[in-house]
């Protein structure tokens, strides 16, 4: 039995999880989110850290691993670090066994991973480091617009005409959205027109790294977007590919997952290889 | 000059106003923290302070200045001068004049060591050595003669035949023209006494060098590439007795220090031996997961592989061991295609690395063009590797993170 924590150090939260392996078998014992808001995401990271192991009854002896991703390359008590590609392909593959694709879509950047059953990184490519593509974007709009994050899926799902934001340049697209508010386009069309965008720009990712007629797995804290979940399919069938696109309610594990796996897969094997680190 | 600057260069003069003191250097060297911090202001200090007070404690110093990769720093030092290792500006000195004696396909060293010139931060040097690495420096050497007129410049030539009645005599001839022209400048014979002891001090440093490469690789969380570096990088600019005591000082604290043992793969870092890399990328590579268990870093210190012998012929010995006894590197030429890349299936075995990154100068012929090459020997026994570029001001080191990273999982998660 391995005990292990994966914890994923994001650009707006903390995700944390707790899993027990037996014998390859994976467990899933405690989770949490803790969001930034301007806190220090170290200090955050030894929270849930402890946390997570005063709701299972464990103490810190009881874990072999302690897996970071994401920006936890500093994290003192990790055991090891794993790129966030690797920890969301595993992620994604452990939440939809299916996946062979993941679109993992942060605050600042979305990427597309192309992965084999085992959660095996076979290619990636991420959106350039223009924010326009990102979760931060669609939060900046939101509240431009005096919408909620919760509401944002919904109402897009309502547009009947949507306008599309020309630009990818995010300081471009705010200026677009202004003009949009003035010309009277509604909220819907609005933010019917921005996720549109956004899935277009996935969508070239997903071509790119050659992920056709293949199960999609949406990880990321827009994940549980219903709205954009839509229009990455509608623009899916637009640009002639055919995938299924699915999510999860535990979406935004998906990193945090992939760590904690990986950790233990890491465990056992330096074991085997007599080769053990001890927990830091 | 900011405070912080006027502080720094006082604790540094401070330091050094006694020479190679012991009760000195215990003030500063009582931990690992200290040595480190030490360490930390001399690379940071580009006007060469530490060089300046070493000069300045004894009227008639001189200072020669040596670029990358190989001087037999012996003989500088067995005429009574510091050798100063100049490894260009890092990503601190703003180039201003430096870019406009290059092309924009050149890489950056140059630049910035004319910068360094041509402000002023190298008056302290009565002369400077222009080993034989590539045209580039080769070509510097020339025009350090027109804009320098008032110094001792030389090109320093090394041999690319391996035999000793070919290359050897050659070397031999090449070192007996420096150990004349020095004499000149000091105005003293040097003996072969002084060369015999300069040898052995130097094959004192060489040894401590050693001793930290190996203890590193033994326990890399032990002892941090980034910390390693800054103590190497330390004796470009130290008298060498006091570099050496400082290597003995900081293996004795490191040895005792607790750090956490992480979950990091074991890597070779080649193409290093010229143009420094920016210190973050360094730490960088570290942060990214990876343990730095080799380098070719500042080979300087590590071009000779044994013992240099202390009787008999020294220049003789020297060029013996130049011949015969150096390290391989893709800054030594390597006539037997065959044994090209050996040297780093020899490391990865060695240092029980489990990769390589391949970290060049952007426009290093020496380094570049020797990567595929070694590439494919790595290749043909399985050994996996990465490569990038990189010029030493470089800024933005996301895309190294990134890359050394998942380099650094694909090791740990399906290696065999």
């Amino acid at each position: 039995m391995t005990i292990t924590i994966g914890i994923d150090i994001g650009t707006s939260a903390v995700k944390s999880v707790l899993f027990r392996t037996v014998a390859e078998k994976h467990e899933w014992l405690g989770k949490r989110v803790d969001r930034l808001r301007k806190r220090d995401p170290m200090k955050l990271a030894s929270e849930a850290y402890h946390g997570l192991l005063k709701d299972a009854g464990l103490k810190k002896d009881d874990v072999a691993y302690v897996a970071t991703t994401g920006d936890g390359e500093n994290v003192d008590f990790r055991t090891g670090h794993f790129y966030s590609m690797t920890t969301h392909a595993r992620g994604g593959v452990f939440l939809e066994p299916e996946a062979r694709a993941v679109i993992d879509i942060g605050a600042l950047h979305g990427r597309a991973i192309s992965t084999d059953e085992r959660g095996k990184v076979l290619s990636y490519k991420m959106t350039s480091q223009c924010a326009s593509g990102s979760g931060q974007f669609l939060e900046n709009i939101a509240r431009y617009l005096g919408v909620s994050q919760d509401e944002v899926g919904s109402l897009s799902k309502a547009a009947d005409d949507p306008e599309v934001v020309s630009s990818i340049c995010a300081v471009l697209a705010e200026t677009d959205v202004i003009n949009m508010v003035s010309r009277g386009i509604s909220t819907q069309n609005i933010l019917k027109g921005i996720h549109l965008s956004m899935a277009g720009r996935l969508v070239k990712l997903l071509k790119s790294i050659k992920a056709k007629e293949s199960t999609v797995f949406v990880s990321g804290g827009l994940a549980q977007d219903v709205g954009l979940l839509a229009a990455i399919r509608e623009q899916a069938v637009d640009q002639n590919l055919i995938v299924k696109v699915t999510s999860n309610s535990d979406s935004i594990y998906a990193g945090a997952i992939g760590a904690a796996i990986w950790g233990g897969f890491r465990y056992e094997k330096l074991g085997n290889l007599k080769q053990l680190a001890k927990a830091a | 000059m900011t405070d912080k600057t006027q502080k720094t260069t006082a604790d540094i003069s401070a330091k050094l106003e006694t020479g190679n003191s012991s009760k000195t250097s215990l003030m500063y060297r009582k931990n690992l923290k200290d040595i480190v911090a030490y360490c930390q202001e001399l690379f940071d200090d580009l006007d060469f302070k530490a060089v300046k007070s070493w000069k300045e404690a004894k009227p008639g110093r001189k200072v020669i200045g040596y670029m990358p990769v190989y001087v037999p720093r012996e003989i500088i030092h067995a005429a009574g001068m510091l050798p100063v290792g100049i490894m260009g500006g890092g990503d601190q000195l703003e180039v201003i004049h430096g870019d406009a004696y290059y092309q924009s396909y050149i890489c950056r060293i140059p630049r910035s060591t004319i910068e360094l010139g041509v402000t002023g931060r190298l008056d302290v040097l009565d002369g400077m050595l222009f080993p034989s690495i590539c045209d580039v420096i080769r070509n510097l050497s020339g025009m350090w003669k027109l804009m320098f007129k008032d110094k001792y410049v030389r090109y320093f030539d090394v041999p690319q035949n391996y035999e000793d009645e070919i290359g050897g005599k050659f070397y031999i001839h090449e070192m007996q023209t420096l150990r004349d022209d020095f004499a000149k400048l000091v105005g003293h014979e040097i003996t072969d006494d002084d060369l015999r002891n300069s040898i052995a001090v130097y094959n004192e440093n060489r040894k401590a060098v050693e001793e930290l490469y190996a203890f590193r690789a033994k326990g890399p969380w032990k002892a941090p590439s980034t910390e390693v570096y800054l103590l190497v990088r330390a004796g470009m600019v130290l008298p060498v007795e006091e570099h050496t005591q400082l290597l003995k000082d900081y293996l004795e604290v490191a040895a005792v220090e607790d750090r956490p043992v992480r979950d990091n793969c074991r890597v070779v870092v080649s193409g290093v031996f010229c143009e420094q890399p920016p210190f973050n990328m360094i730490k960088s590579i570290e942060m990214a997961g990876c343990y730095i268990v080799d380098d070719d870093f500042m080979l300087v210190t590590r071009w000779l592989l044994q013992e240099v012998p202390i009787s008999g012929d020294p220049l003789e010995n020297l060029s013996k061991a130049f011949l015969h006894h150096s390290n391989d590197t893709a800054a030594k030429y390597e006539p037997d295609v065959d044994k090209k890349g050996k040297y780093l299936i020899d490391s990865v075995r060695d240092n029980s690395a489990e990769g390589i990154i391949f970290a060049g100068p952007s426009f290093c012929d020496p380094a570049l063009l020797d990567r595929p090459m070694l590439q494919n020997a790595l290749a043909a026994k399985d050994i996996p590797f990465t490569s990038f570029e990189y010029a030493e001001n470089s800024g933005q080191m996301q895309p190294i993170r990134e890359q050394a990273g998942t380099f650094a999982d694909s090791i740990k998660l399906w290696s065999a």
